[in-house]
Protein backbone atom coordinates (compact mmCIF):
# COMPACT_ATOMS: atom_id res chain seq x y z
CA UNK A 1 0.00 0.00 0.00
CA UNK A 2 2.59 2.56 1.17
CA UNK A 3 4.88 1.59 -0.97
CA UNK A 4 4.83 -1.75 -2.50
CA UNK A 5 7.85 -3.41 -1.18
CA UNK A 6 10.61 -1.47 0.76
CA UNK A 7 7.57 0.61 2.58
CA UNK A 8 8.12 3.99 3.40
CA UNK A 9 10.87 6.11 1.38
CA UNK A 10 12.42 9.41 2.46
CA UNK A 11 11.05 11.54 -0.65
CA UNK A 12 7.17 10.63 0.97
CA UNK A 13 7.85 11.56 4.78
CA UNK A 14 9.41 15.18 3.16
CA UNK A 15 6.32 14.99 1.20
CA UNK A 16 4.23 14.26 4.25
CA UNK A 17 5.49 16.73 6.31
CA UNK A 18 5.44 19.40 3.89
CA UNK A 19 1.60 18.97 3.21
CA UNK A 20 1.01 18.64 7.45
CA UNK A 21 2.70 22.09 7.73
CA UNK A 22 0.90 23.48 4.86
CA UNK A 23 -2.32 22.37 6.15
CA UNK A 24 -1.59 23.67 9.79
CA UNK A 25 -1.18 26.71 8.35
CA UNK A 26 -4.10 27.21 6.01
CA UNK A 27 -5.81 25.92 9.30
CA UNK A 28 -3.70 28.99 11.05
CA UNK A 29 -5.17 31.88 8.15
CA UNK A 30 -8.80 30.41 8.69
CA UNK A 31 -8.47 30.82 12.49
CA UNK A 32 -7.44 34.21 12.31
CA UNK A 33 -10.19 34.85 10.15
CA UNK A 34 -8.04 35.69 6.98
CA UNK A 35 -9.53 33.23 4.82
CA UNK A 36 -13.39 32.52 4.01
CA UNK A 37 -15.04 29.00 4.61
CA UNK A 38 -14.98 27.77 1.19
CA UNK A 39 -11.12 29.05 0.49
CA UNK A 40 -9.86 26.61 3.37
CA UNK A 41 -12.17 23.85 2.30
CA UNK A 42 -10.30 24.13 -1.29
CA UNK A 43 -6.53 24.04 0.70
CA UNK A 44 -7.94 22.03 3.50
CA UNK A 45 -8.72 19.53 0.51
CA UNK A 46 -5.70 20.25 -1.90
CA UNK A 47 -3.54 19.46 1.05
CA UNK A 48 -5.35 16.16 2.19
CA UNK A 49 -5.41 15.00 -1.23
CA UNK A 50 -1.70 15.46 -2.04
CA UNK A 51 -1.19 13.70 2.03
CA UNK A 52 -3.02 11.10 0.16
CA UNK A 53 -1.39 10.40 -3.01
CA UNK A 54 1.95 10.57 -1.39
CA UNK A 55 0.66 7.62 1.00
CA UNK A 56 -0.44 5.65 -1.89
CA UNK A 57 1.08 6.81 -5.27
CA UNK A 58 0.05 3.28 -6.86
CA UNK A 59 -3.74 5.10 -6.63
CA UNK A 60 -2.15 7.43 -9.22
CA UNK A 61 -1.36 4.61 -11.88
CA UNK A 62 -4.04 5.03 -14.10
CA UNK A 63 -3.27 8.49 -15.04
CA UNK A 64 0.43 8.02 -15.14
CA UNK A 65 0.26 4.99 -17.33
CA UNK A 66 -2.63 6.69 -19.49
CA UNK A 67 -0.49 10.22 -19.89
CA UNK A 68 2.63 7.96 -20.83
CA UNK A 69 4.75 8.77 -17.92
CA UNK A 70 7.76 6.65 -17.02
CA UNK A 71 7.78 7.52 -13.49
CA UNK A 72 5.41 8.93 -11.09
CA UNK A 73 7.46 11.64 -10.17
CA UNK A 74 7.52 12.92 -13.23
CA UNK A 75 3.70 13.20 -13.27
CA UNK A 76 3.86 15.31 -9.88
CA UNK A 77 6.65 17.49 -11.35
CA UNK A 78 4.64 18.02 -14.49
CA UNK A 79 1.18 18.79 -13.03
CA UNK A 80 2.93 20.37 -9.61
CA UNK A 81 4.60 22.91 -12.20
CA UNK A 82 1.00 23.72 -14.34
CA UNK A 83 -0.27 24.06 -10.78
CA UNK A 84 2.44 26.54 -9.87
CA UNK A 85 1.84 28.43 -13.13
CA UNK A 86 -1.49 28.70 -13.19
CA UNK A 87 -1.06 29.82 -9.48
CA UNK A 88 1.62 32.81 -10.17
CA UNK A 89 -0.44 34.28 -13.16
CA UNK A 90 -3.63 34.37 -11.06
CA UNK A 91 -1.43 36.23 -8.78
CA UNK A 92 -0.10 38.58 -11.16
CA UNK A 93 -3.17 39.34 -12.08
CA UNK A 94 -4.33 39.96 -8.99
CA UNK A 95 -1.30 42.03 -7.61
CA UNK A 96 -1.65 44.01 -10.52
CA UNK A 97 -5.10 44.78 -9.77
CA UNK A 98 -4.88 45.66 -6.50
CA UNK A 99 -1.56 47.80 -7.37
CA UNK A 100 -3.93 50.21 -10.16
CA UNK A 101 -6.80 50.19 -7.46
CA UNK A 102 -4.39 51.68 -4.57
CA UNK A 103 -2.88 54.10 -6.98
CA UNK A 104 -6.12 55.32 -8.07
CA UNK A 105 -7.10 55.58 -4.37
CA UNK A 106 -4.41 57.21 -3.31
CA UNK A 107 -4.24 59.75 -6.32
CA UNK A 108 -8.04 60.82 -5.30
CA UNK A 109 -7.07 61.24 -1.44
CA UNK A 110 -4.25 63.43 -2.35
CA UNK A 111 -6.08 65.92 -4.50
CA UNK A 112 -9.74 65.33 -2.02
CA UNK A 113 -7.27 66.30 0.65
CA UNK A 114 -5.72 69.06 -1.11
CA UNK A 115 -8.90 70.41 -2.40
CA UNK A 116 -11.11 70.34 1.36
CA UNK A 117 -8.06 72.44 2.54
CA UNK A 118 -8.39 75.49 -0.05
CA UNK B 1 3.66 84.33 -28.49
CA UNK B 2 4.72 85.70 -25.18
CA UNK B 3 5.72 83.17 -22.64
CA UNK B 4 3.51 84.52 -19.08
CA UNK B 5 4.75 82.99 -15.59
CA UNK B 6 1.25 82.05 -15.07
CA UNK B 7 0.60 80.02 -18.20
CA UNK B 8 3.48 77.09 -16.62
CA UNK B 9 3.00 75.04 -13.80
CA UNK B 10 6.01 73.33 -11.98
CA UNK B 11 5.31 69.65 -11.07
CA UNK B 12 7.82 68.41 -8.53
CA UNK B 13 7.73 64.44 -7.37
CA UNK B 14 9.56 64.33 -4.00
CA UNK B 15 10.33 61.64 -1.97
CA UNK B 16 12.21 62.43 1.54
CA UNK B 17 13.36 65.32 -0.08
CA UNK B 18 13.31 67.73 3.26
CA UNK B 19 16.84 68.54 2.50
CA UNK B 20 16.52 69.90 -0.77
CA UNK B 21 12.82 70.74 -1.73
CA UNK B 22 12.97 73.99 -0.05
CA UNK B 23 15.55 75.60 -2.40
CA UNK B 24 14.40 73.64 -5.74
CA UNK B 25 11.12 75.43 -4.40
CA UNK B 26 12.95 79.14 -3.87
CA UNK B 27 14.43 78.60 -7.09
CA UNK B 28 11.97 77.77 -9.37
CA UNK B 29 9.23 80.29 -7.73
CA UNK B 30 11.84 82.93 -9.68
CA UNK B 31 10.56 81.17 -13.40
CA UNK B 32 6.95 79.84 -12.33
CA UNK B 33 3.69 81.00 -10.52
CA UNK B 34 2.49 77.85 -9.32
CA UNK B 35 4.19 74.65 -8.17
CA UNK B 36 2.90 71.69 -7.40
CA UNK B 37 4.78 69.18 -5.33
CA UNK B 38 3.36 65.71 -5.32
CA UNK B 39 4.77 64.24 -1.82
CA UNK B 40 5.17 60.34 -2.39
CA UNK B 41 4.79 58.96 0.56
CA UNK B 42 7.62 61.35 2.77
CA UNK B 43 8.30 60.22 6.34
CA UNK B 44 10.28 63.66 6.71
CA UNK B 45 9.05 66.82 6.73
CA UNK B 46 8.93 67.48 2.95
CA UNK B 47 5.39 68.11 2.69
CA UNK B 48 5.57 70.91 5.27
CA UNK B 49 8.50 72.68 3.91
CA UNK B 50 7.41 72.67 0.70
CA UNK B 51 3.50 74.29 2.17
CA UNK B 52 6.03 77.15 3.93
CA UNK B 53 7.89 78.20 0.30
CA UNK B 54 4.01 78.16 -0.86
CA UNK B 55 4.11 75.50 -3.13
CA UNK B 56 0.97 73.40 -4.06
CA UNK B 57 1.52 70.15 -2.00
CA UNK B 58 -0.79 67.11 -2.64
CA UNK B 59 0.75 64.21 -0.03
CA UNK B 60 0.63 60.40 -1.18
CA UNK B 61 -0.91 58.58 1.74
CA UNK B 62 1.80 55.68 0.70
CA UNK B 63 4.46 55.34 -1.51
CA UNK B 64 3.56 55.03 -5.05
CA UNK B 65 6.74 55.48 -7.56
CA UNK B 66 7.72 58.34 -9.68
CA UNK B 67 5.54 57.77 -12.50
CA UNK B 68 2.44 57.49 -10.09
CA UNK B 69 3.56 60.62 -8.53
CA UNK B 70 4.24 62.98 -11.58
CA UNK B 71 0.73 61.33 -12.72
CA UNK B 72 -1.37 62.81 -9.73
CA UNK B 73 0.13 66.00 -10.67
CA UNK B 74 -0.11 66.14 -14.00
CA UNK B 75 -4.04 65.06 -12.76
CA UNK B 76 -4.48 67.81 -10.43
CA UNK B 77 -3.24 70.37 -13.23
CA UNK B 78 -5.40 68.90 -15.63
CA UNK B 79 -8.30 69.00 -14.10
CA UNK B 80 -7.63 72.53 -12.02
CA UNK B 81 -7.13 73.93 -15.45
CA UNK B 82 -9.63 72.26 -16.94
CA UNK B 83 -12.41 75.34 -17.00
CA UNK B 84 -9.78 77.95 -17.60
CA UNK B 85 -10.46 79.40 -20.58
CA UNK B 86 -6.51 79.86 -21.64
CA UNK B 87 -5.80 76.09 -21.01
CA UNK B 88 -4.64 75.75 -24.08
CA UNK B 89 -1.91 77.72 -23.39
CA UNK B 90 -0.43 76.06 -19.90
CA UNK B 91 2.50 74.61 -20.46
CA UNK B 92 4.03 71.73 -17.59
CA UNK B 93 7.43 71.55 -16.95
CA UNK B 94 8.32 68.03 -14.54
CA UNK B 95 11.56 69.00 -12.45
CA UNK B 96 13.10 66.58 -10.19
CA UNK B 97 12.82 67.58 -6.55
CA UNK B 98 16.66 66.21 -6.04
CA UNK B 99 18.48 69.46 -6.62
CA UNK B 100 19.75 67.74 -10.33
CA UNK B 101 17.86 70.16 -12.65
CA UNK B 102 18.46 73.51 -12.20
CA UNK B 103 15.42 76.02 -12.28
CA UNK B 104 17.65 78.50 -14.65
CA UNK B 105 16.80 76.20 -17.48
CA UNK B 106 12.74 76.97 -16.82
CA UNK B 107 12.72 79.60 -19.16
CA UNK B 108 14.84 77.87 -21.82
CA UNK B 109 12.64 74.63 -21.79
CA UNK B 110 9.77 77.25 -21.61
CA UNK B 111 10.88 79.10 -25.34
CA UNK B 112 12.15 76.31 -27.10
CA UNK B 113 8.78 74.52 -26.71
CA UNK B 114 6.74 77.31 -28.88
CA UNK B 115 7.35 75.37 -31.38
CA UNK B 116 7.67 72.32 -30.16
CA UNK B 117 4.98 70.08 -28.54
CA UNK B 118 7.71 68.60 -26.23
CA UNK B 119 10.82 69.42 -24.60
CA UNK B 120 13.23 66.74 -23.33
CA UNK B 121 16.21 67.33 -21.04
CA UNK B 122 19.77 65.67 -22.02
CA UNK B 123 22.51 65.13 -19.62
CA UNK B 124 25.92 64.71 -20.88
CA UNK B 125 27.39 61.71 -20.81
CA UNK B 126 30.31 62.08 -19.16
CA UNK B 127 32.46 60.66 -16.06
CA UNK B 128 30.30 62.57 -13.96
CA UNK B 129 27.60 59.94 -14.61
CA UNK B 130 28.51 56.25 -13.46
CA UNK B 131 29.67 54.25 -16.21
CA UNK B 132 26.66 51.56 -15.47
CA UNK B 133 23.74 54.02 -16.00
CA UNK B 134 26.05 55.62 -19.67
CA UNK B 135 25.78 52.10 -21.12
CA UNK B 136 22.26 51.37 -20.00
CA UNK B 137 20.71 54.94 -20.82
CA UNK B 138 22.90 54.35 -24.20
CA UNK B 139 20.85 51.23 -25.07
CA UNK B 140 17.62 52.38 -23.38
CA UNK B 141 17.90 55.05 -26.29
CA UNK B 142 18.68 53.20 -28.62
CA UNK B 143 15.96 50.27 -28.19
CA UNK B 144 13.58 53.65 -28.09
CA UNK B 145 15.09 54.95 -31.31
CA UNK B 146 14.83 51.58 -33.11
CA UNK B 147 10.78 50.78 -31.73
CA UNK B 148 9.34 54.27 -31.72
CA UNK B 149 11.81 56.03 -33.84
CA UNK B 150 11.64 58.66 -31.35
CA UNK B 151 15.98 60.09 -31.06
CA UNK B 152 16.89 61.33 -27.99
CA UNK B 153 19.64 61.92 -26.03
CA UNK B 154 18.26 61.08 -22.80
CA UNK B 155 15.41 59.12 -22.26
CA UNK B 156 15.66 58.81 -18.60
CA UNK B 157 16.05 62.79 -17.77
CA UNK B 158 12.96 63.59 -16.02
CA UNK B 159 13.21 67.33 -16.85
CA UNK B 160 10.80 67.87 -19.31
CA UNK B 161 8.41 70.04 -20.44
CA UNK B 162 4.82 69.47 -22.72
CA UNK B 163 1.47 71.80 -23.71
CA UNK B 164 -1.40 70.67 -21.17
CA UNK B 165 -3.25 70.07 -23.92
CA UNK B 166 -1.27 67.25 -24.93
CA UNK B 167 -1.26 65.48 -21.49
CA UNK B 168 -4.09 62.78 -22.30
CA UNK B 169 -1.54 61.83 -25.47
CA UNK B 170 1.51 61.23 -23.45
CA UNK B 171 -0.18 60.16 -20.31
CA UNK B 172 2.01 56.99 -19.11
CA UNK B 173 0.47 53.78 -17.07
CA UNK B 174 3.64 52.87 -15.48
CA UNK B 175 4.08 53.60 -11.89
CA UNK B 176 7.94 53.52 -11.60
CA UNK B 177 10.93 54.86 -13.56
CA UNK B 178 9.55 53.27 -16.35
CA UNK B 179 6.99 56.38 -17.17
CA UNK B 180 10.24 57.90 -18.75
CA UNK B 181 10.63 55.87 -21.84
CA UNK B 182 6.84 55.05 -21.82
CA UNK B 183 6.32 59.35 -22.13
CA UNK B 184 8.58 58.88 -25.48
CA UNK B 185 7.17 55.73 -26.48
CA UNK B 186 3.57 57.86 -26.83
CA UNK B 187 5.61 60.90 -28.26
CA UNK B 188 6.42 58.26 -31.24
CA UNK B 189 2.80 56.93 -30.98
CA UNK B 190 1.54 60.10 -31.57
CA UNK B 191 4.46 61.70 -33.48
CA UNK B 192 4.11 64.68 -31.68
CA UNK B 193 7.16 67.07 -32.80
CA UNK B 194 9.86 67.59 -29.64
CA UNK B 195 12.59 68.80 -29.33
CA UNK B 196 15.62 68.46 -26.23
CA UNK B 197 17.53 71.14 -24.03
CA UNK B 198 21.31 70.54 -22.78
CA UNK B 199 21.14 70.01 -19.14
CA UNK B 200 23.92 69.85 -16.53
CA UNK B 201 25.21 66.47 -15.29
CA UNK B 202 24.39 66.40 -12.01
CA UNK B 203 24.68 63.59 -9.15
CA UNK B 204 23.99 63.66 -5.19
CA UNK B 205 25.55 61.28 -2.75
CA UNK B 206 22.23 60.07 -1.90
CA UNK B 207 21.03 59.44 -5.05
CA UNK B 208 17.75 57.27 -5.56
CA UNK B 209 17.10 57.43 -9.60
CA UNK B 210 17.31 54.29 -11.82
CA UNK B 211 19.33 51.37 -10.93
CA UNK B 212 20.20 47.79 -12.39
CA UNK B 213 16.98 46.38 -11.84
CA UNK B 214 15.07 49.38 -13.06
CA UNK B 215 16.69 49.15 -16.06
CA UNK B 216 15.56 45.42 -17.00
CA UNK B 217 12.39 46.49 -15.98
CA UNK B 218 12.50 49.68 -18.57
CA UNK B 219 13.69 47.38 -21.40
CA UNK B 220 10.80 44.59 -20.89
CA UNK B 221 8.36 47.23 -21.01
CA UNK B 222 9.45 49.01 -23.76
CA UNK B 223 8.90 46.22 -25.74
CA UNK B 224 6.31 45.64 -23.73
CA UNK B 225 4.60 48.70 -25.13
CA UNK B 226 5.84 48.29 -28.68
CA UNK B 227 3.23 45.20 -28.78
CA UNK B 228 0.82 46.97 -27.04
CA UNK B 229 0.59 50.05 -28.69
CA UNK B 230 1.02 48.64 -32.38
Amino acid sequence: MVNDAMGIQGIQIIGMFFCIVMLYLTFLHYKRKEFKVEFFLFWAFAWIGLIIMILYPTSLDFFVRGLKFGRRLDFFIVFGSFFILVLQYYNYIIINNTRRKVEKITRKIAIQNHNRKN
Amino acid sequence: MKNRKSDVWAIIPAHNEAKNIGKVISESKKYVEKIVVVDDGSKDNTAEIAKKQGAIVLKHVVNLGKGSTLKTGCDFVYKACAKNKNNKKIKIILIDADGQHDPKLIPTFIKKLENKEIIFGARDFNKKMPLVLRVGNNFINFIIELLFQVKVRDSQSGYRAFWLKNYRKIRWRAQDYSMESEMIANVGKHKLKYGQVSIPTVYNDNYKGTTIVDGVRIVYNIFKWRVAKW
